[in-house]
């Protein structure tokens, strides 16, 4: 059986990816067609139509489409958590350095989020609120900078946030068109490599966990749904391996990323200690981690929809919204 | 409001296209229609603009940038844009499959969105249309530059008269059941292998 499965070219969208390359999609009788969507909210329109019959998404959007709150109409279900760790807030190079403590950012983010609020706070008294980018409304990204506000005693109406499409973060941060952002690996690491920009906090750090990205199925493919979900869940256990690590950076950086990246890439996988700057990089977890059953990840997913005004206090959407959740496990 | 008092923004990372877009919306009576690049600086660009339709082509990575401007959540305070009508599937099956999409602003009536979209829905198709015709026009060309080619190979190689060289080039792709450009190709990339 043919299927179109739909993914946006960053980090996590590996296993995705990797299911197809590997041959653990044919092994299970299905034929991937891979198709690399230019926006998030193109490709939740693709899937809600029926020209997609998978897809990599944010969680939230996933979530959002299946609700019928985001795009068309759609029959969706989250078959499989994906990623976990992979955002990180980058500053300006004059934001982070009024942000940064004694020693860089080697200390606890939460001083770094209560210097952001003061200076987020007289920016914003001086009627220029300080502005952060984010992927898309419906995101991780955008809870995790509510977050970072609201450590740092900020009330997060007080920042302006608008959507920068990650390959747009660098000239938006060196243009001045923001103060910083909220993105997905390898986009943290682009910057601090284009020099413009400093990874200040990272969403390991700001929300632990929080899932970040998951693998939407239409219910359109019927029984085809558990063999999908099946060989992406095992092409994301082999991305997780440190032995494959090499293989995976080399593949994501055909189908994803332009070649002369593929450093930064492999350094959004590796668990690494603080680097010079004080500041450690790289947490993106696939695999097991990300895969395990967690139900209070989705319990936190909620709440912080609800928090964001995206979701009623509504126990219906909310049963309707658990009741989407993995159920191919 | 009528046309003429609306302003319409398009965004497409394909000039050409964009033109053509604007020239239909231009005869339709539209009173401004202003092409957006796809630049980084966008958001200001279509924030100052205060368009009251924004038409974007699915290719265009700053459709996003549009989602959060429109309010894409109900409980946003923001006026709530949508793209046309969501209860309109066939609409919106018709637009994604042209690659367009569209964001309004609220208080327009479906009917003046819909007749934006039915123009940019048939200009967009016309455009894909130009250019599978183009590019088949072009395959063709080349197909036939490389037929040309192997004939002169053979006709070099084996002494052959240029009807015989092309005879044996189409016996050939009958009997591997294969295009004769295909079979012309491997002639010429063998022969400029070989010097």
């Amino acid at each position: 059986m043919r299927l179109q499965i739909g993914y946006v070219p960053l980090c996590d969208a590996a296993p995705v990816i990797l299911a197809q390359e590997l041959g653990y999609a044919r092994e299970e009788g299905l034929d991937l067609d891979l198709s690399a969507e230019p926006s998030w909210a193109t490709l939740r329109d693709r899937l809600a139509l029926g020209h997609l019959d998978g897809a990599h998404m944010l969680a939230p959007l996933a979530l959002a489409s299946a609700l019928g709150i985001s795009g068309p109409p759609s029959d969706l279900a989250i078959g499989l958590p994906l990623s976990l760790n992979g955002n990180a807030i980058t500053l300006s190079n004059a934001l982070s350095a009024a942000v940064a403590g004694e020693d860089g950012f080697g200390g606890d983010w939460r001083g770094v989020a209560r210097a952001f609020a003061r200076v987020a706070t007289a920016r914003r008294q001086a009627g220029k609120p300080v502005t952060l980018g984010i992927v898309h409304p419906f995101s991780c990204h955008t809870y995790q900078v509510r977050l970072f506000a609201q450590a740092g005693g900020l009330d997060p109406a007080a920042l302006r946030t608008v959507v920068v499409p990650p390959q747009h973060g660098v000239e938006a941060l060196s243009r001045g068109l923001v103060d910083g952002f909220c993105a997905g690996a390898p986009w943290n690491e682009v910057a601090m490599a284009a020099g413009v920009g400093r990874v200040v906090a990272l969403g390991a750090e700001i929300a632990p966990d929080a899932p970040e990205k998951v693998f939407a199925v239409s219910g359109r493919v019927g029984e085809a749904g558990a063999p999908l979900v099946r060989a992406v869940a095992r092409a994301g256990l082999w991305c997780a391996d440190p032995d494959h690590r090499d293989e995976l950076v080399h593949r994501l950086g055909r189908r994803a990323h332009r070649d002369r990246e593929l450093g930064l890439v492999a350094r959004a996988f590796e668990r690494r200690g603080p680097d010079a700057t004080g500041r450690a990089l790289g947490h993106l977890r696939l695999g097991e981690a990300a895969q395990a059953r967690a139900p209070e990840r989705l319990d936190w997913l909620l709440r912080e929809m609800r928090a964001a005004g995206q979701l009623d206090a509504d126990p219906a959407q909310e049963e309707a919204a658990r009741a989407l959740y993995r159920p191919f496990s | 409001m009528t046309e003429s008092s609306l302003t319409v923004a398009v965004i497409d990372p394909s000039q050409a296209r964009a033109a053509i877009l604007e020239e239909g919306l231009r005869a339709a009576g539209i009173g401004r229609i202003v092409v957006l690049p796809d630049t980084a600086d966008l958001h200001e660009r279509v924030s100052a603009l205060k368009p009251d339709v924004v038409v974007i082509h699915l290719e265009s990575p700053s459709r996003d940038i549009l989602e959060q401007m429109s309010g894409v959540s109900r409980h946003a305070g923001r006026p709530v844009a949508m793209f046309v009508d969501r209860s309109d599937t066939t609409m919106m099956e018709a637009a994604v499959d042209a690659g367009i999409s569209a964001y309004v602003v609220d208080g327009l009536r479906p009917e003046r969105i819909k007749s934006i979209i039915d123009i940019a829905i048939l200009r967009f198709n016309a455009f894909a249309r130009l250019q599978r015709e183009l590019s088949e026009a072009r395959g063709e060309l080349a197909d036939r530059k490389l037929i040309e080619r192997a004939k002169g190979i053979l006709m070099n190689l084996k002494g052959l008269s240029e009807d015989e060289a092309y005879r044996q080039l189409r016996r050939k792709a009958m009997n591997e059941k294969r295009k004769i450009a295909d079979i012309a190709r491997a002639i010429v990339t063998t022969a400029d292998l070989l010097g």
